[in-house]
Parts: structure tokens; sequence; C-alpha cells
């Protein structure tokens, strides 16, 4: 009892600790991609080739001074990156990130809790992120603000439903919810090979969920300023920014554990082959913003209901009739 | 279990209160929201994780983000003086009373029973109540189901035809 007790408490330490510094890291990470696509250095300066930057970003936000505009509704405007950070933190908590190790005679899975409705699971929290985004624009009392909050919740709607249904496919296949199940049932073959629609859907789908560009209408910077976060500056601004960076961390585990076979891998260890994965979607995400331009806001609609969802639910269909041909 | 109970009533009840006492509509969703998250941890503590887990992702996900969102686009940060209709009062005093009629009947005549049927709690727990919610939707309640599903879908096509409509 106390030994579980304490091997949960270090694991759910290590998963907060990787994750928040996973967020750090990432802003650096992205500004060297960008800048390496765009031809340029990226930071230089605070550190070996800009190493300490996401550190020096950090003290900079924390001793800003925290400004509420007047007219704001001063309770949900502060709980609004609150709100934003919890989902994507909560979300880790079900993904299994390493083959079981024997520790003292007990085998301890490498994963909080694995409840038998880990994808549902998922999918619940990831659909509250979208609270804190509208409701960050709406107590700020501006007007940019209030009309990212109101695309960003309308964009969200729109994009979650293909998120879902793409991932119908991957239950049907391993024939449980539970994410442990389906990455052991992806000992063989990877589901991305059986299911490639159903990742490109996931994929797009979920670079909408976290708002990020060609999706980023909630917050364009040449049509209203900086939307749902102009407001915003100090810790609650870096709020915003950790858990977009841990959202996209926790997507890109979640694409991994469910298309491309988890922590299962050759000759590496399992928590390194997770970690490589991860960070290639995550190199995925980023090529993806700085290669494509923002979409005008009917295409996103466009997008989201006359092509993803359709296509989400023809491969249902698909997969569904090529189980039965192939009786399993 | 019995303290998370509690701890999840007071929560439902409270904000079930809040939903209908604030003044602001925005506030008023937000508590409608924790109210759902209460009813989640009753489905949870209920061993019927696969519910828990659609309230959350159906009601307070997907419905009360819509919900918020019409009350931004509408623009109503308070409401200013609320009329105090006849037939409203009526109405809700009407449903009221039945609703305390049901619960005092509920009250007297519901002795605790022990649950009947194959599934017991070990047997559900060793299939997982989403399989068998499952099963039953596709076998013994394919009809209801089925009706339901074309209820929804003439709701769709009539939302599109109101919106479609130019005045």
């Amino acid at each position: 009892m106390m030994f579980w007790l304490i091997a949960d408490i270090i694991k759910i330490l290590i998963v907060f600790a990787g994750l928040l510094g996973a967020a750090a890291y990432l802003t650096l990470l992205e500004r060297k991609i960008a800048a390496r696509i765009q031809n340029r250095m990226g930071p230089m300066e605070a550190g070996f080739h800009g190493l300490l930057q996401p550190i020096a970003d950090g003290i900079k936000l924390f001793f800003k001074e925290d400004i509420i505009p007047a007219g704001a509704n001063k309770f949900l405007f502060l709980l609004a990156p609150i709100i934003v950070v919890i989902p994507a933190l909560t979300t880790f908590a079900v993904i299994p990130f390493g083959a079981p190790v024997k520790i003292m005679g007990h085998t301890v899975p490498l994963q909080i809790t694995d409840v038998n409705i880990g994808i549902l699971f998922i999918l619940a929290l990831t659909s509250l992120g979208v609270y804190g985004v509208v409701l960050g624009g709406w107590a700020s009392n501006s007007k940019y603000s209030l009309l990212g909050g109101i695309r960003t919740a309308a964009q969200m709607i729109s994009y979650e439903v293909a998120l879902v249904l793409s991932i119908v496919g991957i239950i049907m296949i391993a024939g449980d919810l539970s994410l442990a199940k389906i990455v052991s049932e992806q000992s063989h073959m990877w589901f991305i090979v059986y299911q490639p629609v159903g990742f490109i859907i996931y994929l797009i789908a979920s670079t909408a969920e976290m708002n990020r560009v060609p999706f980023d209408l909630g917050e364009a910077e040449g049509e209203i300023v900086a939307g749902f976060h102009t407001e915003y500056s100090s810790m609650e601004f870096a709020f915003y920014f950790i858990g977009e960076y841990a959202q996209m961390v926790v997507n890109s585990a979640i694409i991994v554990t469910l298309f491309l076979g988890g922590w299962q891998g050759p000759f590496l260890p399992s928590v390194l082959w997770f970690l490589i994965k991860v960070f290639f979607v995550i190199l995925i995400y980023l090529w993806l913003r700085w290669t494509y331009p923002r979409l005008r806001y009917d295409e996103l609609m466009d997008l989201g209901w006359k092509f993803l969802l359709p296509l989400a639910l023809a491969n249902i269909i698909v997969t569904g009739f090529i189980m039965i041909l192939l009786n399993r | 279990m019995e303290a998370l109970f509690y701890v999840f009533s007071f929560i439902a009840i409270f904000s079930a209160l809040m939903v209908v006492t604030m003044r602001n509509p925005l506030t008023s969703a937000l508590y409608l929201v924790l109210c759902f998250f209460a009813l989640a941890g009753f489905y949870v503590i209920l061993d019927m994780q696969f519910l828990a887990a659609m309230q959350i992702l159906v009601y307070a996900g997907a419905i009360m983000v819509l919900v918020v969102l019409v009350i931004m686009l509408l623009n109503i940060s308070r409401i200013k003086n609320i009329g105090s209709d006849l037939h409203q009062k009526i109405i809700g005093g009407l449903i009221s009373l039945i609703l305390f009629a049901e619960i005092v009947i509920y009250i007297i005549n519901g002795a605790e029973k022990k649950p009947t049927g194959i599934f017991t709690g070990a047997l559900i727990k060793k299939i997982g109540n989403t399989q068998i919610i499952g099963e039953f939707l596709f076998t013994e309640y394919m009809l209801p189901f089925e009706i339901a599903s074309i209820l929804l879908f003439v709701a769709i096509i009539g939302a599109y035809l109101f919106a479609k409509k130019k005045y």
C-alpha cells in the first residue's frame, strides 16, 4: 500500500516536472525552428545558442506588472488562464510512457493511472480547454478579446467532432478504450498503417484544437491585435503559453500512443522510444506552423464541417466494412 | 465513498442554486458546468465511468460551450429587471409541487432494494461497463436507440431549414 502510494507520487512529480520543463523549452525550440525555416539564427544571447532563453523569459514575465483592465470581471479574468493549464496537465495521467518496470519485486506500470475509459477521459478533458480561452476573451472587457473568444469557441466546437470521430477507427480495431491495452495491441503493427486517414484527420483537428497556425483565428495578430489574450500580461499571459505548449506535448503523446505504437520499439529503452516519437510529432506540429499561412474564417469552417467531418465518418464506415470482410 | 457522495451532493446542490439565483447569465452558465462535474462525480462513484466521461464530453465540453457562445454573442452582461409573469409563476409553482410530491412518495415508499439480474458489480468490473452499455444499445434497446437518432436527425434538418430561411 505504502509502496504504491510513493510510486504514484513519484510518477506524478516526474510527469509534472517533465511537462512544465518541456513546455518551457518548447518555446525555445519553436523559435529555433522558425529561425531555421526563415534562414536566420534565432535567440543567441542568453546562454549557449540561447539555451537559457526560456528561463530569462520566465523571470521577465514573473516580474512584470500585473495589469487587470478596468471594467474586467476580475475573478473570471484570473481564473481563465488557470483553466487553460489544468486540462493540459491532467490529460497526461492516463498516457502510458514506458514499459512496466520491476522495482523491489513489484511490477510498476509507467502510467499514472490506467482507467478503463482512457480515450474518453482524454477527449473529455481536452474539450474543456476551450473555456479558458473563451472566458479570458469575455472577462477582459475588450472588443478584440471578445472577438477572439467567440471565434475560438465556434472553431473548437467544429473541430472537436472530427477529432472524436477520427479516433473511433482505432477503438474499433483495438476493441478497448484503455490506453495500456491499445499500446499492447500495437506490438505487431502500428495503427497508423491501418488508420492513415484517421491519423491525418487527428493531426489537423488537434492543431485546430490547440489554436495554432494555420488555425489560430482566435489570436490572429493581423486582424484582432492578439485575440483572446490581448489584455493579459505578466504570469497570466505566461499561463496561456504554458497551457498551449503543454497541450502540444500532450497531443503529441496521444498521437504516439494511438497511432505510432506508444512506447514500443526495439533495442532502446521504452521511455526513450516514447520521448523520441513524441519529439518527432512535435516537430511536425512546429513544421506545420511555419509552413502554412492562416486560413480565412469561412475557409476554416468549410474545412471542418464539409471536409474533415464527412471524411472521418467515411473512415469509420470503411474500417467497419474491412473488419467484417476480414472477419476480425 | 460516502464522504465523496456528500461532497458531490453539496457541490451539485450549491451550484444548481447558484445557476438560478445569479444575475449574470455567464456566471450562471459556469455554475451549470460545475453542476455537471458534480453529476459526473456521482457516476464515477456508481462505477459508471462511461457515463461520467460522456457527461463531461457532451454536456460540459460541447453543449455548454454553445450556451456560453450564445451568451457572449448576445452580449447580455446582467439581467436588468426580471419581469414577473403570472403564467410563469403558476406553472413553476405547479411543477415544484409535483416534484416535491414525487420526492415525498419516493422517501416513504422507496426502501433499499438489492440489485437483481445477472450483472453483478464484479461482472461489470470484469467486462467493463462501456462494453455492456454498447451491447445492450445494439441488441435489446436497438429500437429506442434508432428512434432517438432519427429524432436528432430531424432536429438537425429543422435547424438547417430555420437557418436557411431568408426574411
